[in-house]
């Protein structure tokens, strides 16, 4: 580089004494500069959300799968359990079986602290803390057992949001379009940029940084195209918890955990290895289903232990196909109140990984140096249907209510009743439809346009 | 400037004006335990007087088997050990394990992941040469570039720490993408990382590149011609600084780094001031990469379509990135199964560090401790 | 008031017991400095902890920690020598405190010869360095005494050429004497030869110390701490610590004395003439130990080879046209 190698040369002549005086300068700077010391023990540095510090153990969600241990690049998890019989859940049916966990220890003098056992705990067992202050005497006190994990528990912080321009897994964002709408849809995108400059900006309070993906984006430009389906109630606590974000301001959006899967939901559509033989929707209730029946209407996920989310986003991440249909929701209820309507709503996530590439069809191989940029222009342009966009006009938190909240408990009550499911179960989707008339908020995605949802 | 050992030499032999002037070369064990070597690496020199004859670098040490553990663990657990081998650019190991094996399933990357992992391998890069910036310095004696160094590299790892959760081994890449999404505001976070960065450079360089003391140190000290370098393999910013201009990320491309404009630095010299230049230079094209790729980030998925267990279909594949201490390899032997049957892993340091001896033949004691730290190394590199 | 008479020997040990104190307390103060200023440059705080408010009796501490460590003397190394090496590095440094003066009155011996004694007596530490380095039985050490030994001598000229300047413009060479014989502006005078005269002698003054960027004795990331790595305890502090800091701290007055006017009020004004000289004199002393703490953190090393080369053929022709200029001077202004 030409104009390098002139400043190389420049930079190798005798200074004569002129680049010491220079570095005297300079040290004399910081000298009178604020000092950006963190004295630890006295000031603790803010960690954040996902820093690994210490795994904390939920005991309740553990069913002993001992992925965990399988997983573990070091072996570090030592797990006991035994099974035991249950008297069975009707007359005449089978007993069931249960595991019991008698020991669950994680030896942190062997631990790498490299997540997998998290990452790979389908039932949302196992969460990351950030606390970093146990250092023993004894090795032996390194190995924590059960009750030292559970103590972790209450350090563990909920997953900070994601990005704009992340995609969540979970009911679409936006309804996806088939080809010739899709192509409709960048025609009138094009035609549209001015009005989501201010609407992709405001997004982004105080960003100094150019909007993501630029402004020309325009998710909903075109009349024929769905409004956007609620994607669930804004935790107020999530956006207080979260720390140091503020980008949780207003917006509604998922509070997705991190967890959450990513190739796995299109993986749904057939290359997937039937995930540890859970039939989609059904079988994922029961151990929620049997935590939170009565906490179910309280819905203030934050009150629970952190990430009650991300146990349906988990619970997501192992059956693809329905159980993501609803967010946040889908924790505090048990999603059959609202797995019907994913049944009959647009498509469910496998063709959404046919939209997207039909979206995105030429994605290249790692080989050919990347995608070209008309394609990452067009996936900018039409993103895919679970992708976060800035929307055009933020979402308010509270919301009127557009129906009588206790005429829907008792609708959803009866509603209930009739299909047969058991009397707790019925309070606990009557009470959950009930507060979401209260907020306003759909219990479902939009079953058709032009139906206006109060969101 | 121009460091001569002849004359010294010449009178230790001749004995000057009192004739035959008796002395004994010494043999002087640099290490393995020694500040100035970065870990445990030993140097056998044979010194006479102040002058070093000769110097045999001794490696091993730290051998950690990595070669046989892979063979026992799936890619998943493979990444979390593989970043601990250049462990100041943890994130760069695991990005030719990640290709390699994407390439041997045909995964698709989506774009989102491409670009984000292009802007965390560039910013470990720059938590790379910052470390060596640090500690170059120190050997040298100058202690106060380590200080400030190290609080830029303070900005830059807490957004390293907000995204992957740990601040030296990250464990975040996967076959197909990157195991989660980046939080919220990692975006300005980021890019304010590396701009202070690059507004602060040019102080803490005046410190050294512009210090009289350092230039006397450092040019026309420990000089590797291009030629060896090439016939030692030597890569990335020490070969760079021989006057070789080879740079994996723009002659093969890799990612999405043929849509970033940067230019590849090299100097003609081959001394440690020109090492130490282009590892300053290094940065700053560092930082514009992250930003060009932070303002193209596309919005989308960031895993491809990857089967739930990932299993490479027999084969072979040589995968190769520029790691920011050079060359990093990969060749990954795969039988069908969870587990590599070899993944052999070709590593920059050890290259670069068997070209010391060639290096620091006939130079003084100290210029041993310069050129020592101007050929960055880690010896988890080196020895695996 | 009173009419306190005392016999000589009761006036010596006075003088013997000030020297024993201001010289440990200097150390301490200097170390101390050393330790948060060079922080601060840094960009960080130093020791905040011992004493309880930023750290003010972090010196202390150290001092007792090292009267606590165990004294180890290697198998192999020469006894006698080992042991006596640090006294004959702390001596010569505690008795160049006897001829600085603090105020016109207040100097523990004005000796008529004081700035000979000083530069004679200065240079015999030397000696101390190379015995050290070379009864560790270390070869690390050894490598530290000979390049001390060798800069030590090499840095020695300097000093005593500026030195020679001033005396040659004082006309004496009783510190006090040429104290009396600075005026305002006091390093700048006369034009050309003072400065040079000032940096000459701090170039010096750096290299006699050891210090940053002329450590190589002492290359810390080279041969750890060269002719006194194998000491340990007390002695490491005799001979490292307190030599240092104790050198750096009668170095500062030196030059403060010699060149910056000594007890004088920086500006002739009236006003400032209230002000007790001592104040004034201790003002510039730490101005000096500023310098030397500044320059520390700034500056690599130089390599012993180049540190030879700047002696001899930069430091010393430039101090002996000095010489010339001064004599010069003094004949025909």
């Amino acid at each position: 580089m030409a104009l390098d190698q002139r400043r190389l040369e420049k930079a190798r002549k005798p200074g004569f004494g002129l680049g010491l005086l220079k570095g005297m300068g300079v040290t004399l700077k910081h000298l009178f500069k604020h000092n950006t010391v963190i004295q630890y023990p006295d000031e603790k540095q803010d960690l954040s959300p996902r820093t690994r510090g210490v795994i904390a153990l939920k005991e309740e969600n553990c069913t002993v799968c001992m992925l965990c241990a399988r997983e573990c690049p070091d072996w570090c998890i030592y797990i006991d359990s035994h099974k035991e019989q249950l008297p069975p859940k009707r007359q005449g049916g089978r007993p069931r079986k249960r595991n019991v966990l008698d020991r669950f220890a994680i030896d942190y003098a062997l631990c790498m602290y490299c997540g997998i056992c998290v990452e790979v705990c389908p039932y949302d067992a196992l969460f990351w803390s950030r606390e970093f202050e146990y250092a023993e005497y004894d090795i032996r006190e390194l190995t924590h057992e059960k009750e030292r994990l559970s103590d972790w528990m209450e350090s563990v912080l909920p997953p900070p949001p994601l990005e704009i321009g992340a995609e969540y897994p979970g009911s679409p964002t936006r309804a996806p379009e088939t080809p010739p709408a899709g192509a409709a849809a960048r025609g009138t995108a094009a035609s549209t940029p001015a009005a989501d400059d201010a609407g992709g900006t405001e997004e982004q309070p105080g960003a100094p940084v150019a909007p993501l993906g630029g402004g020309g984006r325009t998710p909903d430009a075109g009349a024929a195209k769905p409004p956007m389906p609620d994607v669930g109630p804004v935790p107020g606590e999530q956006a207080a918890a979260t720390p140091g974000r503020d980008g949780a301001t207003g917006r509604e959006e998922t509070s997705a955990g991190e967890e959450a899967p990513r190739g796995q939901a299109p993986g749904g559509d057939g290359t997937t290895e039937a995930p540890a033989g859970a039939p989609p929707g059904a079988t994922a209730t029961p151990p929620d289903a049997t935590a939170t029946p009565p906490d179910a209407t309280a819905t203030r996920p934050g009150d629970d232990d952190p990430p009650p989310e991300s146990t349906g986003e988990a619970r997501a991440d192992v059956k693809p196909p329905d159980a993501t249909a609803t967010p946040p929701d889908a924790a505090a209820t048990p999603p059959d109140a609202t797995a019907t309507p994913p049944g009959d709503d647009d498509p469910p996530p496998e063709s959404t990984g046919e939209a997207r590439a039909d979206v995105a069809p030429t994605m290249t191989s790692p080989e050919g140096g990347g995608p070209a940029p008309e394609e990452i222009a067009s996936l900018r342009e039409t993103p895919g249907p679970n992708v976060e966009v800035p929307h055009e006009t933020p979402q308010p938190t509270a919301l009127t209510p557009t129906e009588d909240p206790d005429e829907v408990y008792a609708q959803v009550l009866k509603e209930q009743q009739a299909k047969g499911s058991s009397p707790q179960v019925a309070e606990a989707r009557a009470k959950v439809a009930r507060v979401k008339a209260e907020r306003g908020i759909a219990r479902g995605p939009a079953p058709s346009p032009g139906e206006e949802e109060g969101g | 400037m121009a460091m001569t050992t002849e004359g010294p030499r010449r009178a230790a032999r001749e004995g000057g004006a009192q004739g035959r002037l008796q002395t004994e070369e010494m043999i002087l064990n640099v290490g393995p335990q020694h500040p100035a070597t970065h870990g445990v690496f030993r140097l056998l020199a044979t010194i006479d007087g102040e002058i070093l004859i000769n110097a045999e670098p001794v490696i091993g040490y730290m051998h950690r088997g990595y070669e046989k553990l892979v063979e026992q663990r799936d890619y998943r657990q493979i990444t979390n050990l593989v970043s601990r081998m250049d462990w100041l650019s943890g994130i760069n190991n695991e990005l030719p394990l990640a290709l390699a094996v994407e390439q041997l399933m045909e995964i698709e990357v989506p774009p989102r992941a491409q670009y984000l992992r292009v802007i965390l391998c560039e910013m470990n890069r720059i938590l790379n040469h910052l470390m060596f910036f640090a500690s170059f310095g120190a050997e040298l004696g100058a202690i106060t570039p380590t200080f400030y160094a190290f609080r830029e590299r303070e900005d830059i790892q807490r957004v390293m720490e907000a995204t992957t959760g740990g601040r030296m081994h990250f464990g975040f890449f996967r076959p197909g993408g990157l195991k989660e999404d980046v939080p919220r505001g990692f975006v300005d976070d980021a890019l304010q990382g590396v701009r202070q960065v690059i507004e602060r450079l040019p102080d803490y360089e005046d410190l050294l590149v512009g210090n009289e003391i350092f230039k006397q140190r450092t040019i026309d000290v420990g000089v590797l011609d291009k030629e060896a370098a090439y016939s030692y393999g030597v890569t990335g910013p020490i070969a760079r600084g021989s006057g070789a201009d080879m740079d994996v990320r723009r002659d093969e491309p890799y990612l999405v780094y043929d849509q970033f404009d940067f230019d590849v630095c090299s100097a003609p010299n081959g001394d440690c001031f020109d090492r130490f230049w282009v590892l300053v230079r290094e940065v700053g094209e560092s930082a514009r990469i992250v930003e060009q790729a932070i303002e193209g980030l596309p919005p989308g998925p960031i895993m491809g379509k990857v089967p739930r267990v990932v299993q490479a279909p027999a084969g072979e594949v040589y995968v190769r990135t520029e790691n920011p201490l050079g060359e990093l390899g990969m060749y990954l032997v795969s039988d069908g199964d969870r587990r590599p049957y070899r993944l052999k892993i070709r590593t920059p340091s050890y290259n670069n560090v068997s070209a010391l001896s060639h290096v620091l033949a006939n130079t003084y004691v100290s210029d041993m401790i310069a050129i020592l730290g101007s050929f960055f190394f880690v010896l988890g590199d080196i020895d695996r | 008031m009173f009419d306190i008479t005392l016999a000589t020997w009761q006036i010596l040990v006075i003088k013997v017991l000030v020297i024993l104190t201001v010289v440990p307390v200097g150390a301490l103060v200097g170390g101390y400095a050393e330790h948060k200023v060079m922080a601060h440059l840094q960009h960080r705080l130093g020791p905040m902890y011992p004493g309880g408010w930023h750290g003010w009796a972090t010196t202390l501490a150290d001092g007792i920690k090292f009267l606590l460590k165990e004294d180890i003397i290697p198998a192999a190394a020469d006894r006698k020598v080992f042991s006596f090496a640090p006294a004959a590095i702390m001596v010569p440094i505690i008795m160049i405190y006897l001829v600085i003066p603090i105020d016109r009155n207040l100097v523990i011996e004005d000796l008529d010869v004081g700035l000979f004694y000083l530069l004679a007596i200065g240079s015999l530490s030397t000696i101390g360095l190379l015995m050290a380095g070379w009864s560790s039985a270390n070869k690390y050490a050894l490598i530290g005494a000979l390049r001390s030994a060798a800069q030590l001598i090499a840095y020695e000229l300097p000093i005593v050429l500026a030195a020679a300047v001033v005396a040659m413009l004082a006309g004496s060479l009783s510190l006090i004497d040429i104290v009396e014989a600075q005026n305002f502006p006091f390093a700048l005078w006369p034009p050309g030869i003072g400065f040079v005269a000032f940096l000459l002698f701090t170039v010096g003054a750096v290299a006699e110390m050891t210090r940053v960027p002329f450590d190589m004795p002492v290359a810390e990331s080279e041969i750890i701490t060269g002719p006194f790595t194998e000491y340990s305890g007390m002695r490491y502090i005799f001979s490292h610590m307190f030599a240092e800091m104790g050198h750096m701290v009668a170095f500062g007055g030196i030059a403060a004395t010699l060149f910056l006017g000594g007890y004088k009020p920086i500006i002739p004004l009236r006003i400032l003439e209230y002000i007790p000289g001592v104040f004034w004199f201790f003002g510039k002393t730490m101005f000096m130990i500023f310098l030397f703490l500044w320059i520390r953190p700034t500056f690599p090393r130089v390599r012993e080879d180049q540190l030879q080369k700047f002696a001899w053929k930069f430091l010393i022709p430039v101090g002996l046209v000095l010489i010339l200029a001064t004599g010069a001077w003094v004949l025909y202004v």
